[in-house]
């Protein structure tokens, strides 16, 4: 490295595509708050960052939010936020590829079918307690229980899950269960 | 090959030929500039479907037959939650309807889709066939049919055709891209809701739900030992206006239990919008009845 290294640049030039003036507006206000600079598409920009109106044929490394095509270098949720936005359009600027690591459920999916263990409703509290990365201590402050049953739910979710970590109670306890309606 | 009356592998590969000829005049190519070509099925006169899912946010195509007449349409609405999208064209022909297939497990399908020029097919059998099932976004898909063969997705939204030529539905990738069917029968339901308002509205209360077990104190109460508990509660939606809170566990809708996500959409299907219906939720220990006014899904 060292004297070789390519500069990184502390903003980029960024190029918005999309579809409509109102997602244009609101792509360009994102890449602003990120503090890179927006240039026409012209203008030969480090990255673009789009919702898709541009298909997949776009050349430039591309950042697409919302539900589209793969053919993007980067690929983020369409509620993906400023911080996410930035890192992504830095990576695929640099040459990489970006995807989300919570695959984006689509509409048309199949509902997801009733999983084989259910928890309680206090232990998907704990659950989410546990997600947020909250300690026992913390978790039993803020659902008003004490430390000792926190513990006991955390046996309890184990047990169900199959699992021995707190990580992967978290991965095996939050798949996709949510539904909306 | 002066046996090819008699040899059946050269009869089977003429009658699927035939078949291609029947698709011929069904599917169609979809070009929206910037985008790869797509595939749909002619409909009916002067209607093209095709998939909905990641089809471009664009209000007009271009829709090319297989004779390589081409037309300028308009996307006339889509239903994220059957993965239809119509299109409204002007001047096709009247495409001869195919009668209605009936899928079964382990029976030859035919699986068609556009091709720069003219038409593609694929044979595979009918991988299996299931009830009735539900989307996330609510819609409702009369059987479960899947395909034992691989669709590229510049092919999906194009028909798939029975061994005597009848009309299976239209092809859609689906979770990890396991092909599946949605049957005709479904797409003809949402078609019209489509060309005439744009889009197929179904009930909504404005809830996130997950499955919870019912602690086992209140399994008395609640009658029932599961249910789905409300996590959130949309602003101004019909739980909102109901008074439904995070934390209540929904145990019956129409005075029927819900034990997963596909009972609660069966009450909240195109008919159930502006109707008054009853839950029954447990909260703070105890079991209570609201009444709830369902509202119209946002798209």
């Amino acid at each position: 490295m060292g004297a070789a290294a390519v500069a990184i640049p502390p903003f980029l030039r960024v190029a918005v595509l999309a579809s409509n003036a109102a997602e244009q507006h609101r792509l360009a206000t994102l890449v602003e708050q990120c503090g890179h600079q927006l240039v026409e598409l012209a203008a030969s920009p480090h990255a673009v960052l789009t919702d898709g109106a541009a298909g997949a044929d776009l050349a430039s490394a591309a950042v697409a939010v919302g539900r589209v095509d793969g053919g993007f270098a980067g690929l983020l949720p369409a509620d993906a936020d400023a911080t996410q936005i930035d890192a992504a359009l830095r990576a695929v600027a640099a040459g990489l590829t970006v995807r989300a690591t919570t695959a984006e459920t689509r509409d048309f999916d199949p509902l997801p079918e009733e999983p084989p263990v259910l928890l309680t409703p206090r232990e998907i509290e704990v659950l989410a307690a546990l997600g947020n990365g909250l300690t026992n201590k913390e978790t039993a402050r803020l659902l008003g229980i004490s430390p000792h049953t926190v513990k006991f739910h955390i046996e309890s979710l184990f047990r169900k899950l199959g699992v021995t970590s707190r990580a992967e109670a978290v991965a095996r306890g939050m798949q996709q269960q949510i539904v909306e309606f | 090959m002066p046996d090819s009356v008699e040899n059946p592998l050269i009869r089977l590969s003429e009658a699927l030929a035939e078949r291609a000829a029947f698709a011929r005049a069904l599917v169609v190519g979809i070009a929206v500039p910037g985008h790869r070509m797509r595939s749909g099925i002619l409909w009916r006169k002067d209607v093209v479907v095709a998939a909905e899912q990641r089809f471009p946010k664009a209000p007009d195509a271009t829709v090319t037959l297989a004779d390589g007449s081409a037309f300028a349409a308009r996307v006339a609405g889509r239903d994220p939650g059957t993965n239809v999208v119509a299109l409204r064209l002007d001047g096709t022909p009247d495409p001869a309807p195919l009668g209605a297939g009936e899928p079964q497990a382990g029976a030859l399908a035919l699986a068609f889709g556009a091709q720069e020029g003219g038409v593609c097919a694929r044979l595979g059998v009918v991988h299996s066939v299931g009830p009735a099932w539900y989307s996330r976004a609510g819609g409702r898909i009369d059987r479960r049919i899947t395909l034992d063969i691989g669709v590229s997705p510049p092919e999906e939204g194009g028909p798939v055709l029975d061994a005597g030529g009848g009309l299976l539905g239209m092809s859609t990738l689906g979770p990890r891209a396991r092909v599946l069917v949605i049957p005709a029968a479904t797409v003809s339901g949402v078609v019209d809701p489509l060309l005439s308002k744009g889009r197929v509205e179904r009930g909504w209360l404005g809830l996130a739900l997950q499955p919870v077990l019912v602690p086992e104190a209140l399994q008395a109460e609640a009658g029932y030992p599961r249910g789905l508990m409300i996590l959130r509660v949309a602003k101004d939606s019909p739980g909102a206006q109901a008074n439904l809170h995070a934390g209540d566990i929904l145990v019956t809708i129409g005075g029927e239990s819900v034990t997963n996500p596909a009972m609660l959409a069966r009450h909240l299907g195109p008919d159930s919008v502006g109707k008054q219906i009853e839950l029954r939720l447990i909260r703070a220990g105890k079991s209570l009845s609201i009444l709830v006014t369902v509202g119209i899904r946002p798209a």
